[in-house]
């Protein structure tokens, strides 16, 4: 990847699973290449933090998980949004979209 | 997450932790192999693919833990886990663990113990509803006549006033303690009774557990023979035996019906178990200038104490101004009962408190230090397991819960010891309303939380430096002794300064008591204490209601005790001196101007018999004592104390001088016909008060002290005086039957106590600080082995090695001493009102306490300085 990796926010990366999640049930390393895709490759999540983080959302509710098959026939286990999930991705979009517009006006002021 | 899947959650986590540990483990397995096929997929080489993987993955055991951690009820079971290997771990080092649980129970047992008479007495609400509201109403007397004296006891008139014109109060209740003679079969029973106002028992919110208490008719004179009982006295007395309602007792010699019984506990005021109606008769309810009663009252709810306070300030002034002859510089002071109860003790016990709270801490410095040496040994423990993954938080908590655990266990132990502990406490203390003191679920909870700030203590040092460690150096070492790295060792050191620091301190606050105790102790009571006897009794008005009958008690009392073989004299006063109390009248000097009563002088009165300053072995400095001539229709006669002399005849000869008493006004101005050396009549730590000696022939008062004299041991004669004096009349009860000795160490029984426990636990201190410096000491020695094995290779001797362990220990201790007598230097002066004779930075005793901790400290030196010496320098090189 040449472009340059930025470290994840704090709290960001939940907002990423989430959305990542939100196309459809994917694997944990659909996840990590999901958001890997739809971030042009800033973000590349690893698994030290992928995995605790799905832990906790599951733990938390916002997300369910079940064991399935991969597109070649292996065992892996598939995670999808919650209701629970889908109203924190809605949260913590407006959240985001509020802080990300503050801080870009904040920089462009003179 | 609602409720019910996260409990199922919970659940799994906890008791399906192998199938939940292995799923996850699977799921990442699955996502190493899908990641090994993408990169096969990119065209690596099997080998290759696997290797990129594994590094992406970053090690498997490491993200297993990490969603291990995040999974809920991950805490609980890490602790239980934490105990379990804490366990196992503290049963493998059973040395260890019994010494370092004796040492915490012993610091968290006297805490406890402490703590619960603290509880007890300064934080349980007293055991009336809404006790927060009640108050003592005192007058406050002219600041004149009365030096230093800040309450003092009620006038009837002014009571009722106060009643009538009051309306901070919900209700006011009066009443006074007193001594009832219960006829028995056998000889009188003497009861601490208290003769009570109607509305005594609704101010404190209290009810008769059977039958009922006063009516306000009741209060009337010829209504007011019944009486209320105790539950003590109603189990002791009376079987228990419900009948008792209706039944009539004799008490003084006058019947009385029993028309209620009061719950276990009802113990107000102190020790009282029988309570009578306060029948004043019209005229009683006059009197204005004889001060005899108690006064309670019940604060309305939105009323604070202060407001109350306010209105009977402007109640006590406008009566100053309605009766100045009876009130002029008489005030009114509202004190919170709890206060009034506690208030003399409140600060030894903070004062013991602390103490005990040093010696915890220094038992927690040793442990501390005791867990460091052991943490040597565990250093390789760790690092094995930081290596294999363990976070260092993750560590911390178990280091952590091992020593929780020992302190819980500790804890527990010492709430045993508690138990012991109260119970001696209780019967070596003069403490007020001891009853309160136990444990309960406060105390329980104290225990609990300070194990759990014990423990926390002594594990967080030793945790964060155990874990502080590089993994390879310590595996690198192998199996040989690892030296404790100079971090540690400063810890260590610090940790055995501040035991040394506080038990200075504490040293000293029992050094600055005890000399108090010795001064007090060589103070001259002004009597002779040695063989003689003293017993009280309280003539009753029913039987002895005219003067000579009451004389003629008295006469045939001392004749029947004269003739008891042993007995060398007896004489009788109104009051003995130690015991507290007595009575005092104000008086006017025959020439000089006399001035309202308010405004009078006053002295301590004793009325005694001829023989009373002989029996008792008062000396007389001037003139005669009474004789027997001195009677009542012989010229009115006075005897003065020196204090009394000098202070309002200074530079006089007092005899020969006259002067009135103000309550025998008919008997006109008395000579003072003799001069007797001071009493200590209050306390040995108060200073000599005014006393005026009249001749009990002359006013034949019902209260009568006998003081007999003995040949010998004053005990023995104790059963034949008092059958004197009971085959006279075996209805007037004997109260306060004891030697003169015993007298003089009651009234010190309040300074022993805490004298005792503050002695007992500095020494605690001393020995857990000793302890201390030597195992410090010792593990230096332990540590330095190969280096004193190289000096003394080069040729150093063996008093150059002692020398310098020795050296090394002193200044520990000195280091220690010098932060010690810095902060004694500020604490102490907070406990300078429980000294006597000596001042809270007295040097002598910072000087010798820091001596004899110097002397210790070098003594716990001196075993490892020994053995350092015994190296042997072969041995030592070669062991490493």
């Amino acid at each position: 990847m040449a472009r340059k990796q930025v470290d994840l926010l704090q709290g960001t990366l939940d907002l990423l699973v989430l959305k990542s999640l939100a196309l459809g049930p994917l694997h944990g390393l659909g996840v990590s290449n999901r958001i890997a895709q739809i971030t042009k490759g800033t973000f590349n999540v690893k698994p030290g933090s992928l995995f605790p983080a799905l832990h906790r959302m599951e733990e938390a509710g916002w997300l369910q998980s079940s064991w399935g098959e991969s597109e070649n026939n292996r065992r892996a286990k598939y995670y999808r949004l919650t209701a629970a999930g889908r109203r924190q991705l809605d949260a913590e979009t407006q959240d985001w979209q509020r802080i990300s517009l503050a801080i870009t006006t904040a920089l462009k002021a003179t | 997450m609602p409720l019910i899947p996260r409990l199922t959650s919970l659940w799994r986590n906890l008791f399906h932790k192998d199938r939940v540990d292995q799923e996850s483990s699977e799921e990442i397995q699955a996502y190493l192999d899908l990641l090994t096929e993408a990169k096969l997929r990119q065209g690596m080489s099997p080998q290759e693919a696997r290797r990129d993987a594994l590094l992406e993955l970053g090690g498997v055991e490491q993200v297993e833990e990490r969603v291990r951690e995040i999974r809920m009820g991950r805490f609980i079971e890490t602790v239980w886990r934490d105990a379990r290997t804490g366990v196992r771990a503290l049963v493998h080092s059973p040395v260890f663990t019994v010494v370092t649980v004796l040492l915490l129970a012993l610091g968290i047992g006297a805490n406890t113990a402490i703590f619960s008479v603290v509880n007890g007495l300064l934080l349980r609400p007293l055991p009336y509803p809404e006790s927060e509201q009640i108050v003592d109403v005192w007058h406050t007397p002219p600041q004149q006549s009365f030096p230093g004296l800040d309450r003092f006891t009620v006038s009837p008139a002014n009571y009722l006033d106060w009643k009538a014109q009051s309306t901070a109060f919900e209700q006011m209740a009066v009443y006074t303690d007193t001594r009832l003679s219960l006829s028995t079969s056998n000889d009188p029973l003497s009861l601490i009774g208290a003769v009570v106002s109607s509305e005594f028992f609704s101010v404190l919110r209290s009810n008769a557990m059977q039958g009922r208490t006063f009516t306000p008719d009741e209060e009337r004179p010829g209504r007011d023979q019944v009486v209320v009982i105790g539950h003590g006295l109603w189990q002791r007395a009376f079987g228990a035996n419900a009948n008792i309602i209706g039944q009539t007792l004799t008490l003084n010699s006058r019947s009385f019906t029993v028309v209620g019984i009061m719950p276990a506990g009802f113990e107000f005021p102190r020790e009282a178990e029988l309570w009578i109606p306060l029948a004043w008769d019209d005229n009683e309810r006059q009197v204005r200038s004889d001060h005899n009663y108690l006064v309670i009252a019940r604060l309305k709810h939105n009323v604070s104490a202060e407001q109350a306070q306010a209105e009977m300030s402007t109640i006590s002034s406008r009566l100053e101004q309605q009766y100045p002859e009876a009130n002029k510089g008489w005030g009114a002071v509202v004190i919170p009962l709890r206060e009034d109860l506690v208030g003399d003790v409140r600060l030894a016990l903070l004062v013991l408190f602390c103490a005990v709270g040093f010696v915890l801490l220094i038992a927690c410095a040793n442990v501390a230090n005791l867990m460091l040496a052991r943490g040597a040994n565990r250093k390789r423990e760790i690092a094995v397991r930081i290596a294999l993954g363990a976070g260092r938080a993750r560590l911390v908590r178990q280091l952590l819960t091992e020593s929780v655990l020992l302190a819980v266990t500790g804890g527990l132990l010492g709430l045993l010891l508690a138990v012991l502990a109260n119970r001696m406490l209780v019967q070596l203390g003069s403490l007020p309303n001891s009853g309160d003191i136990g444990i309960d679920t406060w105390v329980l909870g104290f225990t609990l939380s300070v194990s759990f700030a014990a423990g926390i203590l002594i594990g967080i040092v030793p945790a964060l430096q155990f874990t502080r460690t590089s993994i390879s150096e310590t595996l690198k070492q192998g199996s040989g002794r690892t030296g404790g790295s100079p971090i540690k060792q400063h810890t260590r050191k610090a940790l055995v300064i501040s035991e040394v620091a506080l038990s200075l301190v504490l040293l000293i606050g029992a050094g600055l008591m005890i000399r108090s105790f010795w001064k007090l102790q060589n103070v001259d009571p002004g009597f002779d204490t040695r063989n003689a006897l003293t017993m009280s009794v309280v003539l009753t008005w029913i039987r002895y209601p005219e003067p000579h009958q009451r004389l003629a008690f008295v006469e045939r009392a001392m004749e029947q005790i004269r003739a008891v073989p042993g007995v060398v004299s007896v004489g009788t006063t109104t009051k003995i001196p130690l015991t507290g109390g007595g009575s005092t009248q104000p008086f006017s000097v025959e020439g000089r101007s006399t001035a309202a009563i308010a405004e009078q002088p006053m002295a301590q009165t004793r009325y005694i018999s001829p023989d009373y300053f002989r029996a008792i072995g008062i000396p007389l400095r001037q003139g005669r004592f009474f004789s027997d001539q001195d009677r009542d229709n012989s010229v009115p006669v006075v005897i003065i104390s020196e204090a009394m002399a000098r202070r309002f005849w200074p530079g006089e000869n007092a005899v020969g001088k006259r002067l009135t008493p103000s309550f025998h006004l008919e008997q006109g101005a008395r000579e003072i016909v003799g001069v007797v050396s001071d009493v200590k009549s209050s306390g040995l730590d108060a200073d000599a008060s005014a006393m005026m000696y009249l001749p009990y022939k002359q006013a034949p008062l019902p209260f009568i002290s006998f003081v007999v004299r003995t040949a010998s041991n004053p005990e023995s004669l104790i059963q034949p005086v008092s059958k004197a004096i009971y085959s006279i009349d075996k209805e007037q009860a004997l109260t306060n039957v004891q030697t003169l000795d015993q007298v003089l160490s009651k009234s010190l029984s309040g300074r022993r106590f805490n004298m005792t426990l503050l002695l007992t636990f500095a020494g605690v201190a001393l020995m857990l600080a000793a302890v201390g410096v030597y195992g410090v000491m010792n593990y230096t020695v332990t540590l330095r082995r190969r280096e004193l094995g190289i000096r003394m290779a080069l040729g150093a001797e063996k008093m150059d090695v002692l020398r310098l362990v020795l050296g090394q220990g002193l200044t520990l201790t000195l280091i220690g001493v010098g932060a010690g007598l810095i902060s004694a230097y500020a604490l102490t002066r907070l406990m300078a009102s429980l000294l006597y004779g000596v001042t809270a930075t007295d040097y002598l005793t910072f000087g010798s306490v820091s001596v004899v901790l110097i002397a210790v400290g070098l003594a716990a030196s001196y075993i490892p300085a020994r053995r350092a010496t015994k190296v042997n320098p072969t041995i030592a090189l070669r062991a490493e």
